[in-house]
């Protein structure tokens, strides 16, 4: 009895103990980002070989002044949004239809498509980015909404969620649909999106970051102020010289701050979502 | 969330109306997904109004008020020429270069472009940048830089123009140089700058456990061309042929191999780090810097202890530095390029140039524009000023810069690193003649 | 058509329709926006392209291929972009795991920790990149690791300028960054082994160790399939890293096919030549999907 106690209290030490310590290195990168921000531009590179690197000794909200003054963060903020909004209706709607139709129903080409889904996966924008743009500018799309958002709609990677996901859902649900006279279309937005809120939330928060973070694409089809996104944002002071890497760090830490929140707010529903599209595999 | 997920069912069974029966309610909800997704194009002109669209890299924060304050007066003045600019986010001259391309392959780019100095070449010989002669006579480009016109000449006309110049000089840190028991190289008399064996042999002195000697590097990219480029002339280098057709026995020459060499010392040896983070002279980690025009301004805001010297000259004798700027171009697709012309013969007049310069604190491309602007008498700002109409050298120009300058980049870094510098050299010239060779060759 | 469904039977023609109806949109958007671009590629790479003269495009037939094939750079990027994904899959998907292991207990807190590890993932690789481009400088006295490094007596070590180290200092950023996604998808997986397995395991006397060889990693083994490969899709890519940090170098050290394509198409201007590359990557990365799927299917 004394003995399994003690084991208990021995396995609460290592564990809480163990993550700490991997949790702290593991975040001190970023941590180190959060404190820069904080400092006068003379104070970051001062005092590096000793911990109190990650405390700003004279704290100052100076860079985040400058970069509120720099931006116009509300436009920025709204754009990037927009954009993501968009891009999101697609990937949810259009791409979840799309995942559900490969997992089950047995349709023709249906094969054809899901190889068609992984092999594009893999496909870097970067690598076929200008025919993309030539094709924006065949349509008339350069620098407008359309051109932004629409060729994002679609994402490879989402839609493989999605599959991965629907394919555990037991047959006898859909059967049980199928003898109540629903049909397909019908059994999937009444019985099957209801259930499956995880890996749409999955979904939602991997497309939200990735949308997010996206610099590529922004900067080529659009220009100009009024419809920069954050990412572009970013740029504006890694590009103009003096650098100061106190204001760097300050619209770093300011262009994750929603993505840690809304990863915060979203954990639950997120785990759950990976769980059920991982293991099936 | 919840609701989230309700709007979205509702959108989504608004489309599946056709498969799935009775849902009548929903139509109306679906359409709104897209209405905001259409953005007004570029607002249509009026009759007889010319629009004007201007592409530049966006800028410090006083540069960004020059252009909103002198575009309102513009437009102000000239109901018939309505002029807008867009400012393009950019970290690096590469990827500004980029957007620019991407633009080129479907007839987007605006009236008038910003391109960096050593580009103009480039854009000239593809035939995406127009003449501007008719715009700056001959006898207006008197008040002009001798390596403003120069740099922004191509095959005998002028296809930009640039507000404002650059150039490089030696930043030391007193401290460390009293430290080393080091006298400060004179910033009025260029017979006593530094030469490259005093460079070097001070750069070793002054490295020390805490800071390094110098810092050399300003980027990976042009930054090397354009901070480093010099020393190949001061070394009796030349990068290309002079009418730019041909890199081999130029850019590979012993001289230019030499130079090299030289160059390397300074990072082989640990007198300056190949990685330097940006501000690291102002940090006081490195005791001088090849800085620019740019870095003055900050430094004098700091509480550094420092002084300027020229760009380090050759044992020689032979003196060069560091030259050019950002220009204005008028692009092949711009329709209405004499009200562009116009637009630019008034952002490029003497008073013009002269409050641009001085928010960018930058050296003005118009001599003329000195009379009008403060502290460039004495100091930092008139060694600029001075280097640029003695010693200053534009970058080659060719219609293959890009390349040149990649390459070029690509191969210090790599002799930084290690590898042997005639190898690196020898493939520059040679990748940069394939090139000249496949698009360029009459 | 019709014909040729109602042969099916009515079940499946159902099926079929609304196949067709579920899919059609999304596919479509692919097509337009996926597949065009593709073709597009393909089709450019048999021309000589300078990519600012789209009015003086020429037809080489196999040109840019016959020059790509004797191209030793195209080698140095094939080479580093296998060498990246064999040695990124296994260090992350470990690391991953051990990190799943660690916060995949019920106790009080474990949701800080899991936070802590998949925050990298939340910021995005470009900001990641340019922070630790900082955090590698080469330098003592204005690189934090090096300044570590020294403050434990080590000597200090030129991350990515040195040919040696570069492609590893990126790999390691990219595990630390990307593994907080995995190790979700392990937590995912270690909670769906039935806690009945471990039981019996501690009857029969098993140590953890033991434990982790004959209950936890057998039941993973989908997971871990499913991890791999979305780790290997993912690492096939990669651009951003090179881009940001190293442009390639040092002696291209660091030079991706993605990243070569990007250089060829954009910094140098050759269009064609990018396009021919681009389409050899496409048919290495098409045939990879396809073998990586076999296997997971026939399991």
């Amino acid at each position: 009895m004394n003995n399994k106690k003690i084991n208990k209290v021995l396995g609460n030490v290592i564990f809480y103990l163990g993550n700490i310590i991997v949790g702290l290195i593991f975040v001190s990168p970023l941590l180190w980002m959060l404190a820069s921000s904080f400092k006068p531009e003379l104070e970051i590179f001062s005092n590096l070989n000793s911990l109190t690197t990650f405390i700003p000794a004279h704290f100052t909200l100076q860079n985040y002044v400058e970069v509120f003054q720099r931006l116009k963060v509300f436009t920025i903020l709204k754009n990037t949004l927009l954009y993501i909004g968009i891009v999101l209706l697609g990937d949810l709607v259009l791409g979840s239809m799309f995942g559900y139709a490969l997992a089950k129903l047995k349709y023709r080409f249906r094969g054809i498509s899901l190889t068609i889904v992984i092999a594009l996966m893999s496909m870097p924008v970067e690598a076929i980015i200008l025919p993309m743009y030539i094709e924006m500018a065949q349509l008339g799309w350069v620098n407008t909404m359309m051109g932004l958002t629409i060729p994002f709609m679609m994402n490879c990677f989402s839609i493989y969620m999605f599959y991965s996901y629907f394919i555990s859902i037991p047959d006898e649900l859909i059967e049980a649909a199928k003898v109540d006279g629903c049909g397909p279309v019908r059994t999937y937005f009444s019985i099957v999106m209801p259930i499956s809120k995880t890996v749409f939330a999955t979904v939602f928060i991997l497309d939200f970051v990735s949308r997010w973070n996206d610099f590529m694409w922004p900067f080529l089809i659009t220009t100009g102020e009024e419809k920069r996104t954050v990412q572009l944002a970013v740029q504006i002071f890694v590009g103009v010289s003096p650098i100061h890497y106190g204001v760097i760090m300050a619209v770093l830490t300011l262009a994750s701050i929603p993505m840690i929140i809304m990863y915060i707010f979203m954990q639950k529903f997120y785990v759950e979502g990976i769980a059920s599209t991982g293991i099936k595999g | 969330m919840k609701r989230v997920f309700k709007t979205l069912g509702v959108l989504a069974l608004g489309s599946m109306l056709a498969a799935c029966g009775n849902n009548a309610g929903a139509t109306k909800q679906a359409d709104t997904g897209s209405e905001g997704s259409t953005q007004a194009s570029e607002s249509k002109s009026a009759e007889g109004v010319a629009n004007v669209t201007i592409w530049s890299p966006t800028d410090t924060a006083a540069i960004e008020a020059w252009w909103t304050e002198k575009i309102d007066q513009w437009n102000k003045e000239n109901p018939d020429i309505q002029v807008k600019r867009e400012a393009i986010d950019r970290a690096d001259a590469y990827a500004y270069e980029n957007k620019i391309t991407t633009a080129t392959t479907s007839g987007n780019l605006p009236d008038i472009l910003y391109v960096d100095g050593p580009m103009v070449s480039y854009y000239a010989a593809n035939g995406i940048t127009v003449p501007l002669d008719s715009y700056f006579p001959a006898d207006d480009l008197k008040d002009f830089m001798p390596s403003t016109v120069q740099a922004d000449t191509y095959d005998g006309k002028l296809y930009a123009i640039a507000p404002t110049e650059s150039s490089v000089a030696l930043f030391y840190n007193k401290d460390y140089l009293d430290k080393a028991g080091i006298p400060y190289p004179s910033d009025t008399d260029i017979k006593q700058a530094w030469t490259w064996s005093q460079f070097l042999d001070n750069a070793k002195k002054l490295t020390t456990a805490d800071y390094v000697g110098t810092n050399i590097i300003m980027d990976k990219g042009e930054g090397i061309i354009y901070a480093l480029g010099q020393f190949f002339t001061e070394g009796g280098a030349q990068f290309v042929s002079d009418d730019g057709s041909k890199a081999d026995g130029y850019i590979n020459s012993d001289a230019s191999v030499k130079t090299a060499e030289y160059l390397n010392e300074f990072i082989k040896n640990g007198y300056a780090n190949l990685d330097p983070v940006k501000d690291e002279f102002l940090n006081g980690k490195a005791a001088t810097l090849l800085g620019g025009s740019w870095n003055i301004a900050d430094l004098e805001k700091s509480n550094l202890n420092w002084g300027v010297s020229y760009f380090p000259v050759a044992d020689d004798g032979k003196a060069a530095s560091p030259t050019g700027d950002w220009a204005a171009a008028i692009t092949k697709d711009s329709k209405n390029p004499d009200a562009a012309g116009k637009f630019l013969q008034w952002a490029m007049n003497s008073d013009n140039i002269a409050s641009y310069a001085s928010a960018v604190a930058k050296p003005a491309s118009r001599t003329s524009s000195y009379d009008k602007m403060e502290g460039w008498d004495s100091g930092a700002r008139a060694l600029m000023k001075w280097q640029l109409q003695n010693t200053g050298v534009s970058r080659p120009r060719t219609p293959s810069y890009s390349v040149l300058s990649t390459d070029f980049s690509t191969a210090m870094l790599n002799i930084f690193s290690g590898s042997n510098a005639k190898d690196e050299l020898d493939n520059v010239a040679k990748n940069f003649d394939e090139n000249y060779e496949m698009y360029y060759k009459k | 058509m019709e014909a040729k469904l109602s042969k099916k039977g009515k079940r499946e023609y159902g099926d079929n329709i609304a196949g067709f109806i579920m899919s059609s949109p999304a596919l479509i958007l692919l097509i337009a926006f996926l597949i065009i671009p593709i073709i597009y590629t393909v089709y450019y790479s048999f021309f000589t392209y300078q990519v600012v003269r789209p009015d003086n495009i020429k037809f080489n037939a196999f040109n840019n291929y016959v020059k790509l094939f004797k191209d030793a750079n195209f080698y140095v990027a094939l080479k580093n972009t296998i060498y990246f994904t064999v040695i990124v899959v296994p260090v992350q998907c470990i690391l991953a795991l051990i990190l799943a292991l660690m916060v995949s207990s019920k106790k009080k807190g474990v949701a800080v920790f899991r936070t802590l590890y998949y925050s990298p993932q939340i910021t995005s690789m470009v900001i990641i990149a340019v922070l630790w481009t900082i955090l590698y400088n080469s330098n003592a006295n204005t690189g934090l690791i090096n300044a570590f490094l020294k403050s434990i007596g080590l000597q200090p070590i030129d991350f990515l300028n040195n040919p040696k180290t570069a492609m590893n200092s990126i790999i390691f950023m990219s595990a630390w960054q990307g593994a907080g996604y995995q190790m979700m998808i392990f937590i995912a997986g270690l909670n769906a082994i039935p806690g009945e397995q471990y039981e019996a395991a501690s009857v029969d006397g098993a140590d953890w160790f033991a434990k982790l060889i004959y209950v936890t990693l057998p039941g993973l083994v989908n997971t871990i399939k499913y991890v791999l490969m979305i780790t290997l899709i993912q690492a096939m890519k990669l651009f951003t890293q090179p881009y940001i940090m190293t442009k390639g170098g040092p002696r291209n050290a660091t030079k991706t096919l993605v990243f070569y394509i990007y250089e060829q198409g954009f910094q140098k201007g050759n269009f064609g030549y990018a396009c021919s590359i681009a389409t050899v990557f496409f048919i290495i990365v098409v045939t990879l999907s396809i073998v990586v799927k076999r296997i997971s299917r026939t399991n």
